[in-house]
Formats: structure tokens, sequence, C-alpha cells
């Protein structure tokens, strides 16, 4: 059995799937590949697939990772074909590297870097440089625990207004993300929407550009 | 750089995916080179369409076709109508997400009554004016099809046109004709259905006249138009064989409710149970050979991904070729773990050594239908199962391991007596007997019996078809009784609420004069009827009662025989003598032998093949 770490993207088409469905239609594509799936042991035998970090519904990405395994030894240009030629429209294997030891070990993520586009009920303009010269963002936060109020400026690591056309802004960002502290754009929208006078919201979009291990692109 | 309203829509309602299409195995065309743009609609949400198989076999029949192109359109759930409805968006189809309002034919599958009125809402939100007479040219051509079409009067108002039988080739025909009345630049719409008309199997109600008598039966049921048959007869694959299966299927992003392979090995049954339309309108049973199904099956798997297959017909046990195609398949399923699973199985010593290789370790529940208490009453509904087949199955099933049994009956039966009622729990209690008798080292622990009823609604082309429904209080009488007839604490009971069964049974035999009850309903917001959340029956009686319907009329009433019922110019082949002799033969509690044993004579050897044939 041979461990492979495969980098895919998630595009428009298939954006909403969630997690679970996102791992079902992937193990459907793995067996119609033919590619031979290591399966878990015990009652119920399921194909062992780990997904570095899951994307939320609704947000597309350039930047997934997963490991899975494979019992056979194969070229990773064999894999991404043939994985290729299975996949729904949206999702695309990118990148596939045999996964030895622990140097691919997923733990080392600690940040992503996003392209959000923001289209504002009024045009208005801001300064991104003064909203992060706050010490403190304070917003309420959901995690798995419920909600609290927290302090989120210290994991925006940089943020940029990429283009702004009237109400139509596109702002890059870099946050904290992994097991550690895992911040979303969403969170970080609430906080411009609290920190920035007349900052409101119409609607958004999150894409993902890639996760990082310190400064270092993961894959 | 902008979103769409379709994005800021999907982002607010729950499972988006039942509306974003783009799914594996899903048909993408340019609509633009295309002559037929066809709207396939089941009229429920995308759980539930995605399971049905004949929307599976049309959809890529006629896509195969390259001057049409068939989409899929579902019932948007109401948090996605809402959505619809307050940013003027309309029923849009899934592979391209464009608007129906004006694509060329817009086909309905009617599966069940209750989804009627999602017919209705259907149509609205697509902004397709709902009755046929308030179409123009320009609008699409809305037909239906289905088991529940063979009583399509209740929707003969806004239905322009139905499909009796099997749809694989009429689909094709009704379409071929479309596209000359298109290249002869359309024009008046009778046009187009006069020529239909001709095709056997097509149903266009209004070019029928129908006259009533003072006590509101029907009196007289004319064709008004030349093209017009007295009477229609449904269409079948009578080489089922030979008939089309798509070797690859759509694939949902999300869990749908049969979320596997279905693998058809043969349509109708054998059997004639007296209640069920199913087993009557779909004859002659017709087989597909073992070597095809296999074939078949690799391929369905293959092309899918899916890691469970299911046999679907009416009855699993009758396939004759049943040994040899299971174990070809076990073979296949367990090289490939792949789950097999085996609905509607008779239990004896060859289904449970199947269970057993198939289930290896899980031990699920498992559901026998006796249907009825007593053997009288099992006699009169002609459910050819003894009392002792029943225990003699349990027995095998306790020892075998499993202790999760379900016992599925039905209330409100014709002639059904409250000692008939009470005995479904005694024959629950001899069931719990069974496995006590069983020493405990040689049977499964932590027995469970669940005791289920629904209430029964008599259909067309039945023997039951003139039989009146309990009324509720009956039916409630019966559940108190049959509930307080249970003691054991290892016996549950549930029931089925009898407010939509009284509904079905009013639509299931409902005549013309329905059309109007159910396009009031839509606009009193009556919808996804089938569902416990949204079904109001207070609102429903209230629309029967504006309307000035009497819906008693349809469902409390016992009918003679002479008199015309609304489905009397649809023909499926069994004859209406035969019912009526059946109808006598239930009376006195006299069963009838499956085709298999000896032929009945119910005229569904007019179609020159199948069991018949055998």
């Amino acid at each position: 059995m041979s461990n492979y770490v495969l980098k895919y993207a998630k595009g428009d088409a298939v954006k909403y799937i969630s997690h679970l469905d996102f791992m079902r239609t992937f193990s459907r594509a793995v067996r119609r590949s033919k590619l031979p799936m290591v399966y878990s042991q015990g009652f119920n035998p399921h194909p062992i697939m780990t997904v570095a970090l899951p994307l939320s519904v609704g947000v597309t990405s350039e930047g997934e990772y997963m490991k899975i395994g494979f019992d056979g030894d194969f070229s990773p240009d064999e894999i991404i074909q043939r994985l290729n030629a299975s996949l729904p429209d949206g999702l695309c294997i990118l990148d596939v590297k045999k996964a030895e030891g622990k140097e691919m070990d997923f733990s080392k993520i600690d940040r992503a870097k996003y392209l959000v586009d923001i289209e504002l009920k009024l045009d208005i303009s801001f300064d991104i440089d003064e909203f992060l010269k706050n010490d403190e963002l304070v917003v309420l936060k959901k995690s798995k625990s419920g909600e609290k109020e927290d302090n989120i400026r210290p994991y925006i690591y940089s943020m940029n207004v990429d283009k702004k056309e009237g109400k139509m802004v596109t702002i890059s960002m870099c946050l904290a993300a992994g097991s550690i502290y895992n911040l979303k754009p969403d969170t970080v929208i609430l906080a411009m929407e609290k920190y920035i006078d007349g900052f409101a919201v119409e609607f958004f979009s999150v894409h993902r550009l890639c996760l990082l291990a310190g400064q270092i692109q993961y894959m | 750089m902008s979103f769409t309203e379709k994005d800021k829509i999907l982002a607010r309602v729950q499972k988006p995916t039942r509306y974003t299409g783009g799914e594996l195995n899903s048909v993408k065309k340019n609509p633009a080179q295309v002559q037929v743009r066809f709207a396939f609609c089941f009229p429920d949400v995308y759980e539930i369409a995605m399971s049905h198989l004949g929307i599976k076999i049309l959809y890529h029949i006629l896509n195969k076709r390259e001057d049409t192109y068939c989409e899929r359109v579902f019932a948007p759930w109401t948090d996605m109508e809402m959505q619809m409805r307050e940013r003027n968006m309309k029923l849009f189809a899934l592979e391209t997400g464009d608007e129906i309002t004006h694509f060329d034919i817009v086909a309905f599958t009617l599966q069940y009554e209750l989804s009627y009125s999602n017919v209705v809402n259907m149509l609205d939100l697509a902004d397709i004016p709902i009755r046929t007479s308030e179409r123009t040219e320009n609008h699409p051509f809305v037909c239906a099809g289905g088991p529940c079409a063979y009583n399509p009067e209740p929707l003969a108002e806004i239905v322009d046109f139905f499909m009796m039988g099997e749809g694989e080739e009429i689909i094709n025909e009704i379409t071929d004709v479309y596209i000359q009345w298109k290249q002869n630049g359309k024009g008046e719409r009778k046009k187009y259905l006069k020529e239909i008309a001709k095709i056997e199997g097509v149903y266009v109600p209004s070019f029928y006249d129908v006259e009533y008598n003072e006590d509101n039966t029907i009196k007289s049921f004319t064709p008004n138009n030349p093209n017009a048959k007295p009477i229609i007869t449904k269409r079948i694959m009578r080489d089922f064989d030979e008939a089309y299966a798509p070797e690859s299927i759509i694939v949902p992003f999300g869990e749908i409710i049969h979320d596997r392979v279905m693998l058809e090995i043969f349509r109708g049954c054998i059997r004639g149970c007296r209640f069920c339309q199913a087993g009557y309108v779909y004859r002659p049973v017709r087989e597909r050979k073992v070597q095809t199904l296999v074939s078949l099956s690799e391929k369905l798997l293959s092309s899918s991904g899916y890691d469970e297959i299911s046999l679907s017909s009416l009855s699993t046990s009758d396939y004759r070729g049943l040994k040899e195609l299971t174990d070809a398949l076990l073979e296949l399923t367990q090289k490939e773990k792949i789950g097999l699973s085996l609905p509607s199985l008779r239990i004896d010593n060859f289904s449970l050594e199947l269970m057993n290789k198939v289930q290896k370790v899980r031990k699920s529940g498992i559901t026998f239908a006796p249907e009825a208490g007593t053997q009288r009453l099992r006699d009169v509904i002609n459910k050819n199962i003894t009392e002792e087949n029943i225990l003699d199955s349990v027995k095998m099933l306790f020892r075998g391991g499993w202790a999760n049994v379900k016992l599925y009956f039905m209330i409100g039966l014709p002639t059904e007596t409250m000692e008939d009622v009470e005995a479904i729990a005694h024959l629950a209690q001899k069931v719990l007997g069974v496995y006590f008798d069983i020493p405990k080292d040689e049977r499964a622990k932590n027995i469970n019996i669940t005791v289920s009823t629904s209430s029964f609604v008599p259909k067309p082309f039945t023997p039951f078809q003139w039989e009146a429904q309990n009324t509720r209080d009956m039916l409630v009488e019966k559940q108190k009784r049959l509930k307080g007839a249970i003691t054991s604490r290892k016996i549950r009971y549930n029931w089925h609420d009898s407010k939509t069964s009284y509904l079905e049974g009013v639509f299931a035999r409902g005549d013309r004069r329905l059309g109007e009850v159910l396009i009031a309903a839509q606009k009193k917001g009556c919808k996804f009827d089938g569902w416990d959340e949204h079904f109001d029956f207070e609102k429903w009686m209230s629309i029967f009662k504006e309307c000035g319907i009497n819906p008693d009329f349809y469902n409390m009433r016992k009918r003679e025989y002479s008199e015309i019922l609304p489905w009397d110019h649809i023909n499926v082949g069994v004859s209406k003598e035969f019912f009526i002799r059946e109808s006598e033969k239930a009376k006195k509690a006299v069963t009838t032998a499956n085709c298999r044993e000896k032929c009945a004579g119910c005229g569904a050897s007019v179609f020159n093949g199948g069991v018949c044939y055998e």
C-alpha cells in the first residue's frame, strides 16, 4: 500500500457540496477510476481518505489537499489522469505526491489564503490598513462549542484590497487555519461591518487559494 | 464580477445541490442546437424524484435523440419556493438552469395522488397557465404519465394529454409529431393534439365530453373529435429483455432515498393481491434474462461508482432465475466490495441462505406483509400467505440471528370486522411466542416486533374499485382497538394517519370536477400533501366546501357494477369482467391462483407477451 497526497480544486459547479457529500462523491470517482482503494478494517469498511481542512459549503478552492491510500504503486501522472477522467465537472486533481513518513503531515498547516468577492450595499470607500491598525477586533465567532466573543486580530496575517469597482470589492486575505485556530473569511467580514463605518455587505463569495505551513505553501 | 440572483438564493436554502444539477452522467447539450426542449418533471423534492427508476430510463431515451434535450425539473422545497417567489424567479430546469416557461414539452410523472397539488404549483411557479384552455402556441404542451395517469380525470382540465402505460416508445412518438408540428409553423394547439390522438396510448381529455346524472354519477363519456379513440389502451414493452435500459445513471451529490444502482429484473406481478393496483396495471409479467441483467449490472456499477446495487421488481422471489442471478451478482459484488440488497423477498431456506451471504455481519430488520390478521380476510384480498407460512418464516429468522421483525398490515379492507383487527394483535403475539419457544442460546437477543398499519384506499383497476373506503372515525376506532389488543411491551404499534388516506381516496377515484378543487387548493397554498409537515386537512375540507364538492362522493360511496367509472375509457388489458369476477370471489373469500399456477383469464394476454405465453 502507498499513501498519496492529492492537491485538488473545487470549482463553482460543485461548491455547494457538503464535506460529507464530497467524500462520497470522491470515493465513487475512485471506484470508477479502478484505482485500488484501501479500505478500513471492521464491520463497515470505508475507503481511507483524509481531507486536510474541509471546505465550507459555498466556497470554491484551487488548493485543497487529501491523503489517500492505494494498493500498489502508481505514478502521479497516472493517478491524475485516471481520477480526472472519473470526477464530475468542477472537481479536478492538480497535483499528486507520494507521501512517505511525516513530511506531509496535515497538522503542520496553520494558515490559508483566500480571495473574497464582496458586493457592498452602498458604494463607499474605506482603508483596509486603518482597519488592520485596530489592536482588537472583537466579534461573535461560531465554533463547534457554540458562539463566543473573540478577538480575531491576531489571526489575520494580511489583507489587501485587490480591486474595487463601485459596490464590488475583491479582498485577498491570509488567515489562521487548521486545528489550532481556524478563522473563516465570514468572520472577518463581520468584523469589517462592525469596525468600518458604512461597510455593509449585500452578498459575498469565498475562494480558497492555498493552505500554508508558516510562510511555505503546503504543496 | 457580479453575483446572480441564483447565487444569492442558493446561499439561503437547505441542500442547495437539489437545484444546481451538474451531477455525474447528467447530460449536457447546447440548447440552441435542438428542436425540442423537454422538461421531465417529478412533482416532489429532489431526493424522492431522483430515486425513481422511470425518470432514469426516459431521461436517457430522450437524450439519445440529437434533436431533443431532456432536462429534469423537480418541486423546489418550501424554503426555495419562498426565495424564488420573493425574487420573481421562475421554475427552472436543472441541467441549464433555464426557465421552463417556453420549453416545448413539459411532462409530469404521476406516482401518487398526493403530489397533484405540486403539479399545479409547479406550473404556477413556471408561469405556465394552469388550465389547458388558457395555453397558447407559445406555451409548452403539458403532458403526464405514470401509474396515477390510469385515472387521469382529476387532472383533465390541467394536462393537455396523457400517455398510458410504459413510456419508452410513446415518448419518442409524441416528440416526433411535435417536431413536425413545429416545422410546419406550429399554429393551433389542437392540430398537434389531433395528430397525437391517433397514437396508441395517448389520451387527450379535451376531445371527450362528460355528462352527469342528477346523482352526480357519470351519464355519458363521448369523444367529440374524430381522432379520439373511444377506448385508450396502455402501451407496454412486449419484449422486456430487449427493452432499453440505461447503462449509466446520474449520480447525485447529496444522499437520496434509493442511493444505489437499481436493477429492474422484471415488470408486472403474477400475484393478483386484490387491493394492489400495481399488481394489475403492469400486467403481464415480463422478465429480463439473467445474462442481460448481469452485464447491465457491471456497466451500471462501473459507470456510476456506486457501492450498492438493489434488485427492483414487485416481488423478487417470483423471478425465475433468482438463484442464477444472485450467484452471479454475489461473485461480482464480493470482489468489488459492493452491497447487494434484495427487497420484497419471501422467506424460505433459499432466501435465508442468500441473506446470510449478502448481509454477512449486519442483521437489519426484516419486514413481513401479511396485510390482514385473519386467514378469512387474507383470502378476501387474495394474499396467498398462511399463518403457518408466517410463523415458519419468523422461526427461521429468529434461529438465523434476526430479532427485528416488522409486520405490516392494512386496516379498512373490504368486509373487515373488529375481529379481523384484533387478530392482527394476536398474530403479532404468536410471532413473539415463536421467539420465546426457541431456546435462549439458539436465538438472537432483544426481540423487537413492530406492527404497523396503513389505511386501505380503494384504487381504480382493482377488484375493490367499487368499494367504499372506511370513514376516518371508523379507522381511528380500529386503530384504538388494535392498540388496546396489543399487550406485550415487546410489540410496538405504529399507524399511518387516516387524513392523508382520505384525500388520497378522493383523488384516486375522482373525476374531472376535481380539477377546480386542485386549482383552488394551489391558490390557498396546498403543496407537498404527502409530507405530514405540510398537509393541512382542514384547509382541504374548506376548499371542497367552497367548490361545492362533497368529497365523500368519491371515496365513501359504494358503486354499482353498472356505474360508468371515470376511468372506464382507459384499457390496461385486465378486463372489467375479470375485476367483477374477482370482486365476487373476494366477497366469498375465495382465492385466485397466481399467473404461473393457472391463468385466471384476466385479459392481459391481449398484449401477446410475458407470462401469458411462457
